[in-house]
């Protein structure tokens, strides 16, 4: 949805100097833009490198025309410095105590050539400081690289994601990243919070191999396991759909796929419904040795499957809404674009871009009454704040002509 | 000396089940709220403590791990209270017991709404309002809470009455097309639950930013989060490519959405060893293409480019997985990080718990042992604070734990009035007969 100005914000006032780069720094930051707070993106000579990776507006390749920047960088300014020239290093120190936090994204040894450590930041200002790194600040893996891939092998759940005997399998896109920078926006509000409280300031530090080794999809919980019992989750000795003792797992139908979970009690009870199966409700179905049995797998089966193949996606969605069974249709994006119920409740929004009109835009993650999420602006053109940014530090227009001439800002 | 909690004197009313709810209240509790656990001991709550209120160890052992993973094997009495899968997000909370459907079970529910700043819940739809707690009624006890509801499509819509776990709406999410072999359907994909975590997170932060409102304006206000739709966040390529360029993407395997390329899990020596790499730049290229020693198939004409590897991706992945499959896999690791090409293993929870980097890193924090779990490690927020004392700081809040903290210090109720409570069976630490099947 769009907001006029008076529309109160949660984050109304906070200001956040965002340093951050690619996808889950620009995502923690893109959370606290979209509740409301004022982000100044600082971009290198050239931009934000997010900048050059797809999906393309009109599948037109160009620096604003990239999904991913579109996507990760609403709500926010954009101010191009060098980091490098004493010119754009002498900016930084006058943006920095302006704000309520100080967003970083940079590997260990390249802050470190920066000056821009986080208790360097600290030192040149009062200010908190949340930095997102991939292994965190000390260690022996502190200097390596991460891509979403590596990210979820080493610290994911890759391991029991896949078929026995076959190579384990990343998930889709870039989720990975995108999960840490949601854990890394909540450690960033959390400081200015306490700030606001406490009247402290300090230093937060989230490390990428951390999120997802602690968190996302059964991964804490693979290792709890295994410290419990020594049991090491791997993938399932099957592959596919299980219709013995239980119906789980994602089944084909008229048009596509649905994934549905009839374990034993209510669940099975609902599924019976659902498929219109009142004898699968009889005692028998409860009984562990039957549901195992060959022949109990043969009945579900020959009930199942065409009952299946005769229904679309939608229609199967609906029977299982009616009986509150466990399932749910495989919707690719191209659905969820069209999904008529997802419109209605404003999944999409759209945004009006001032170079390249509107164009739609995956919109809110929640909703809040009172202050409403919402884009205000469209991801900022490269270097679009610069001098308003500038201005505001008490820069005059030949001072700023001098440090655009130096290439210091752009 | 102040610990600096940033919530420090907020109070949850927890509401909150699975991991998408118990996460979310999860990381105010890490934050310093005192988030109180609100649990029906005659009504077991599916996937929030644990598989089944009763579990055998031979029906433990045939649950993958994840989830029947319990300390030897053997869930013991109360398999509430050491689920390897549930455990660990009821951290630095409370928990307390009352039966909410009778009517002075209500009534202590409403004293402790009374009390709270926020309520938090993502119970099977209608559960909340069938006990008499829509939100006006909540708001009629308190009128400036913070209520987030995290429904599995939404509160409004065709799709109010969709019932699903995690894997069931990463499927609408767009989630489950996306992941898989290239070679084989969706149909053999393991089930898995990306979104619940996440769902935990963005419900997390919209409940930090209410209430920082709050503070500022003394409104509270109502969050609806509708798991589906926060978990297609996840997948903004695809979103929008599909929106923008009416694409719909499907599974491409471990190559990767970013376009690197070569970007893949190859297995190394050794049985069930497993090595991911990607090639982030055309530098990671030519590092790696030094690395193996500037083979003629690596300097072929055309991979100088991220597009042209991409056109000979098949024969690229055909000579990484020989180069792979003759080495070790943490050497070959360590080797290529130190050469420029970023690259890991992929670790099993077993080599998780022994990494190096992980065992030094303040990822986990051991706990002592209770009756019902030994002593171990258990993760710590992963967001590390260094002056606010935002850590592991209380155990998982075993079932009623806390009943005498909430029953007599919080709400104060008279010696009579606890006597005719627990005589009721609203204050225990065990779940009834009737869910125990006794």
């Amino acid at each position: 949805m769009t907001a006029d100005a008076a529309t109160p914000t949660a984050l109304d006032g906070i200001t956040v100097l965002d340093l951050t780069a690619h996808i889950a720094g620009p995502y923690a930051t893109k959370l606290l833009a979209d509740l409301g707070a004022r982000v100044i993106k600082v971009e290198r000579p050239g931009g934000d490198p997010i900048r050059g990776f797809g999906p393309w507006l009109g599948d037109e390749p160009g620096i604003e025309r990239s999904g991913s920047h579109q996507f990760l960088n609403t709500n926010k300014e954009s101010i191009v410095l060098d980091l490098k020239s004493a010119g754009g290093r002498e900016v930084l120190e006058r943006l920095l105590p302006r704000a309520d936090v100080v967003v970083t994204s940079y590997p260990p040894a390249v802050a470190e050539r920066l000056g821009l450590m986080p208790d360097a930041v600290r030192e040149a200002a009062d200010v908190n400081v949340l930095s997102l790194t991939n292994f965190g600040w000390n260690g022996p893996y502190r200097d390596y690289a991460l891509s979403e891939t590596v990210l979820y092998a080493m610290g994911g759940e890759m391991y029991s994601h896949g078929s026995i005997g076959r190579e384990p399998l990343k998930m889709g896109g870039t989720a990975s990243l995108v999960q840490c920078g949601a854990m890394a926006a909540i450690g960033a509000l959390g400081a200015v919070y306490a700030t606001e409280v406490h009247g402290i300031t300090q230093r937060v530090d989230v490390s990428l191999f951390d999120v997802q080794l602690n968190s996302v999809d059964r991964r804490s919980s693979a290792i709890m396991a295994y410290r419990f019992c020594g049991r090491v989750n791997a993938p399932p000795a099957v592959a596919g759909p299980s219709t013995g003792a239980g119906v789980v797992g994602v089944f084909p139908c008229a048009d596509g796929y649905v994934e549905m979970t009839a374990s034993a009690g209510p669940y099975w009870q609902r599924f019976a419904e659902m498929i219109d199966r009142p004898d699968f409700q009889e005692p028998k179905w409860s009984d562990p040795a039957w549901v195992r049995s060959p022949e109990a797998r043969e009945e579900v089966d020959i009930a199942l499957y065409p009952w299946l193949a005769e229904r679309t996606r939608a229609e199967v969605w609906e029977a299982a809404r009616e009986a509150h069974a466990i399932l749910a249709p495989l919707f690719t994006a191209t659905d969820l674009y069209e999904d008529p119920v997802f419109r209605e409740r404003g999944l999409w929004t759209e945004v009006e871009h001032e170079t390249l009109g509107r164009f739609p835009m995956l919109g809110r993650p929640y909703t809040l009454s009172e202050t409403p999420w919402a884009i205000r602006r469209a991801a900022p053109l490269l270097g679009q704040d610069t001098d308003a940014i500038l201005d505001e530090a008490g820069y005059d227009a030949a001072a700023i002509a001098e440090l655009r001439r130096t290439e210091a800002v752009a | 000396m102040s610990a600096y909690l940033p919530l420090e004197g907020v109070r949850v009313c927890d509401f909150a089940c699975v991991w998408a709810g118990q996460t979310a209240t999860m990381y105010l509790a890490d934050l310093g709220a005192d988030c109180i656990k609100v649990e029906n001991p005659y009504v077991w709550n599916p996937a929030t403590r644990a598989a089944a209120p009763v579990l055998p160890a031979a029906a433990a052992a045939m649950i993958p791990p994840w989830m029947g993973g319990h300390p030897d094997g053997d869930p013991g009495p109360r398999p509430w209270n050491n689920s390897p899968a549930f455990i660990h997000v009821i951290r630095n909370k409370r928990s307390f017991t009352v039966d909410s459907r009778r009517p002075e079970g209500l009534a202590i529910v409403k004293s402790l709404i009374a009390v709270s700043d926020v309520l938090a819940e993502n119970l099977a739809r209608g559960t909340l309002e069938k006990l008499g707690l829509d939100d006006d009624a909540i708001r009629a006890v308190r009128p400036d809470i913070v209520i987030l509801h995290l429904p599995a499509y939404g509160r409004t819509g065709a799709y109010v009455e969709g019932r699903g776990y995690g894997a069931h709406i990463d499927g609408v999410a767009g989630s489950t097309i996306l992941r898989g072999y290239r070679d084989s359907a969706p149909e053999t994909n393991v089930q898995t639950f990306a979104g619940d975590f996440f769902v935990g997170m963005h419900g997390g932060l919209a409940m930090l930013a209410a209430l920082r409102h709050r503070r500022r304006t003394g409104q509270g206000q109502t969050i609806e989060l509708a798991q589906a739709e926060c978990s297609a966040s996840m997948f903004p390529q695809a979103a929008l490519d599909a929106a923008w360029n009416g694409r719909s993407s499907g599974s491409i395997g471990n190559r990767s959405t970013e376009g690197f390329a070569p970007n893949g899990v190859f297995a190394a020596r050794g049985e069930d060893r497993w090595l991911a790499l990607s090639c982030r730049s055309d530098a990671e290229w030519q590092a790696l293409v030094d690395f193996l020693g500037r083979p003629a198939w690596a300097t072929a004409p055309g991979l100088e480019t991220a597009e042209g590897r991409r056109a000979a991706e098949d024969a690229i992945e055909a000579e990484l997985a020989a180069f792979v499959a003759a080495r070790d896999r943490d050497e070959l690791f360590r080797d290529l990080q130190n050469a420029g090409v970023t690259a890991g293993p992929v670790l099993s929870a077993k080599d998780a718990t022994e990494d190096p980097h992980a065992i030094q890193s303040p990822t986990w924090k051991r706990l002592d042992a209770t009756e019902d779990y030994p002593a171990t490690e258990f993760p710590a927020p992963s967001f590390k604070f260094s002056r606010s004392d935002v850590t592991l700081r209380t155990p998982p809040a075993l079932l009623g734990e806390h009943n005498e903290y909430v029953y007599r210090e919080l709400l104060g109720i008279s010696d009579e009035e606890h006597a005719t409570l627990e005589a009721g069976g609203h204050i225990t630490t065990t779940y009834a007969d009737e869910i125990l099947g006794r």
